[in-house]
């Protein structure tokens, strides 16, 4: 039992936490400035993007025939952490998510054009899995693609399909199977270019980011870009999602976001007298947040440190989502209420606290709780693969 | 980066598991409540005859010297059967800091008879409104011979059987960690009955005699020496509150699992089986940072963040748990002739030892305090 990094994955760290000030450029600086590129998708996020691949940065985890260097999951996990620390938005559902399971079973050709882009960061994949009636329950969608010689037709709706706007694919969930009754069994993931004939979106703009709703009106995909099997593609959706917590609920992010409230309580003086890191309900409030933090960095190493020994425990990982998610809205209100008014100041306004961050931080917060598998049905597994229970009704 | 549990101490822990279940059936427990000490004796010979008296004793003194993390391993299994052994005052608080701070002569004059269940030290590290053995308003007057040691200490496991109790004072300037026999003149043992349904002393005493011999340190080794046992010794609480909690938590998931109401099982209902689930949740929280602040401590690294993160999650965990398992029962959680209530009265009695979660939460918010005004000014 060692609950430390070693000195190589401290170096990493420091490596990669080095690297990303050079990847967070003044310009890119500026360019989040812009709504439309909080989530990237502009031109230096576009030439940053590129510069990670061309500096191999790109699938550290991926497989030496993927062109990737076979990180553990450790040292992807550090990897990880440190790019969303820096703040960039760097496309981990692509490059973490979606492109190793394309890389595994999507054809050759393929297989080149969408792994080979994303290897040198120019491809970026949007996720299109819910629709206005299938959210929780996924399987449940309508979107239907049905066969035409070489190709298929797709029509139906997806919602809150992020980063459709500025995507290269859709990494669509389609039902092949027109028997609705069959559920997860008549489903069939596809990848559309977002250039095709037929595809359109509309803006959708949350509490937090944009998003969007996105449109498939007799879209003629070759069968070229289905991926996997047909109707098989429930378990391609399911085998990725504990990567994809992994990228989500990080240790630094919100580690940072604490420091600096604390630097910034340390400065401030209080109307008291002092500086406000001296009042004892700043003192609590940055506690509580601390010792809730350290269960965030030790649940984060053991799921990694977990996946190098062998498949990961059901319920362990619900228990990490459910723990973070709401650990992360808890954390931003602690933060929020040491700033006091200075915390409602948005970015780039006069007297915001640490550029606003946490002012745009607590608004994404609520998707935490339900995205990625709701808190209900996580604690449903727990429930069952953790304590035996029989299935709630 | 290493979770694992090393083979020996897979089974030293499989070993505790086996005499533990041994001794703790519902009637044997129940026995032990009827005696006028909460003690079982017989459990404790078993524990040092399988070597696990010794597991943070030195070989040199009998033990077979696995460490601090295993010995906290051994606490989580006791408190998994809420087995009636007065281990942390013995084994952690006493035995661990004699380990480390004692001269060679005092080691060899105590730990053999620890590890091999022939002598028992218990330790006093709380006084009235003061968890802290670094600062204790015990005093000590240095003598001839020794120190006069004056003062009250409270709700001390064994002390009326125990050989000597471990515990502090200060002579103004300095500190002093002392062996204090509880038979010597000045000492007053008075009972006090505490939650967990057992009998513990208060400690008063008037210039009680302390030999030399019986001086385990002064000044800075004393101050890292009660530094230790007040991480070590929380440390410990914290895992057998992993202990408790997870049997209440299992208690309870199986109970829902069978109890039937409106024609179905209680786990059926939603509301009921994610309030276990989130049992489940805190007691992985409270495993993690407790295996942390055990492992600090075991490598010999700086812990005090990590223990107090520790125990701040113990008290919450074990309030939470405790209540929820309670409420879960209905009314047979809290009939004694059920095992429950047991571990709910261990679970108050851990959370408000050594230092509650609210306390220790400001504990650790003064020394973020200091943290960031020395660095950022």
């Amino acid at each position: 039992m060692n609950i430390e990094l070693t000195a190589q994955q401290k170096a990493l760290q420091q490596e990669v936490r080095e690297y990303m000030k050079t990847v967070m450029t003044p310009e890119l600086l500026e360019e989040i400035k812009i709504p439309e590129f909080k989530e990237g998708g502009g031109p230096e996020f576009r030439k940053q993007y590129a510069r990670m691949g061309a500096d191999g940065w790109i699938g550290l985890s991926w497989s030496k025939a993927l062109g990737g260097k076979e990180l553990s999951h450790v040292e992807q996990y550090i990897f990880t952490d440190e790019v969303v620390r820096s703040g960039f938005a760097y496309p981990f559902l692509t490059t973490e998510s979606t492109t190793p399971v394309i890389a595994a079973n999507a054809n050759a050709e393929i297989r080149e054009e969408v792994v080979g882009g994303v290897k040198q960061g120019k491809v970026v994949i949007a996720i299109g899995y819910s629709e206005p009636n299938a959210g929780t329950d996924l399987a449940s969608l309508k979107t239907k693609a049905e066969r035409d010689g070489d190709d298929w037709i797709i029509n139906g709706q997806k919602m809150w399909t992020s980063l459709a706007n500025y995507a290269d694919y859709v990494w669509l969930a389609a039902r092949t199977d027109p028997d609705e009754s069959k559920k997860h069994k008549g489903l069939t993931m596809f990848l559309v270019p977002t250039n095709i004939e037929g595809f359109s979106l509309t803006p959708v703009h949350t509490l937090g980011v944009r998003t969007n709703a996105t449109y498939y009106s007799d879209v003629r995909l070759p069968d070229k870009y289905r991926v996997g099997e047909v109707n098989e593609g429930w378990k391609l959706i399911t085998g990725q999602l504990n990567i994809e917590r992994l990228s989500l609920f990080t240790h630094g992010q919100v580690d940072s976001l604490y420091q600096g409230v604390c630097e910034w309580a340390a400065e401030t003086d209080a109307p008291q007298g002092g500086k406000l890191i001296e009042q004892p309900w700043v003192q609590h409030n940055l506690a509580t947040v601390k010792s809730g933090l350290e269960v965030v960095k030790l649940i984060c190493w053991k799921q990694v440190w977990a996946m190098d020994q062998g498949p990961l425990n059901m319920a362990d990982a619900s228990v990490a989502k459910v723990y973070s998610s709401e650990f992360f809205v808890e954390l931003y209100r602690l933060l929020l209420e040491v700033m006091g008014q200075a915390g409602t100041i948005a970015t780039d306004s006069k007297g915001a606290v640490l550029k606003g961050k946490l002012e745009f931080r607590w608004r994404v917060g609520p998707v935490l709780t339900f995205g990625g598998g709701a808190n209900e049905v996580q604690r449903d597994i727990i429930a069952m693969a953790g304590l035996w229970m029989p299935r709630t009704r | 980066m290493n979770f694992t549990i090393s083979e020996e101490q897979q089974s030293a822990q499989q070993l505790a598991q086996q005499i533990l279940s041994d001794f703790t059936e519902v009637d044997k427990l129940k026995a032990i409540e009827q005696q006028q000490k909460n003690f079982d004796a017989d459990l404790w010979q078993a524990l040092a005859k399988a070597g696990l008296l010794g597991l943070d004793i030195a070989e040199e003194q009998g033990g077979t010297g696995l460490g601090f993390y295993s010995l906290t391993a051994l606490c989580e299994e006791i408190g998994r059967t809420v087995a009636p052994v007065p281990i942390i005052p013995v084994l952690v608080s006493a035995a661990g800091t004699l380990r480390r701070f004692a001269s060679d002569t005092q080691k060899d004059q105590w730990l053999p008879g620890i590890a091999n269940g022939t002598t028992l030290i218990s330790a006093a590290l709380e006084e009235y409104n003061n968890d802290d053995p670094t600062t204790p308003s015990c005093s000590a007057q240095k003598m001839e011979g020794g120190f006069a040691i004056s003062g009250t200490k409270i709700c001390i496991s064994e002390a009326t059987s125990v050989t000597r109790i471990l515990l502090s004072a200060h002579t103004g300037d300095e500190l002093v960690v002392a062996l204090v026999d509880p038979r010597a003149a000045g000492v007053t043992l008075n009972p006090q009955l505490v939650s967990t349904g057992e009998t513990r002393h208060e400690l008063v005493m008037t210039k009680v005699q302390v030999p030399t011999e019986d001086i385990i340190a002064t000044g800075s080794e004393a101050l890292a020496a009660m530094n230790w046992a007040h991480q070590a010794t929380r440390t410990a609480l914290a895992a057998v509150a992993v202990g408790l909690c997870d049997k209440m938590m299992r208690i309870t998931g199986q109970y829902t699992s069978e109890r039937e109401q409106f024609g179905r099982p209680l786990a059926t209902f939603q509301a009921v089986s994610h309030r276990v689930a989130d049992c489940y949740i805190d007691v992985e929280c409270l495993r993690l940072v407790t295996q942390q602040a055990a492992s600090l401590i075991d490598e010999g690294h700086p812990a005090k963040d990590a223990v107090q993160i520790a125990k701040i999650w113990c008290g919450n965990a074990a309030h939470r748990v405790s209540q929820a398992a309670q409420h879960c029962h209905g009314g047979t959680g809290v009939d004694r002739d059920y095992p429950l209530f047991r571990y709910c009265q261990w679970a108050r009695q851990i959370e408000l030892t050594a230092g509650s979660s609210a306390q220790i939460t400001g504990e650790l918010g003064q020394a973020i305090c200091a943290e960031y005004l020395s660095t950022t000014t």
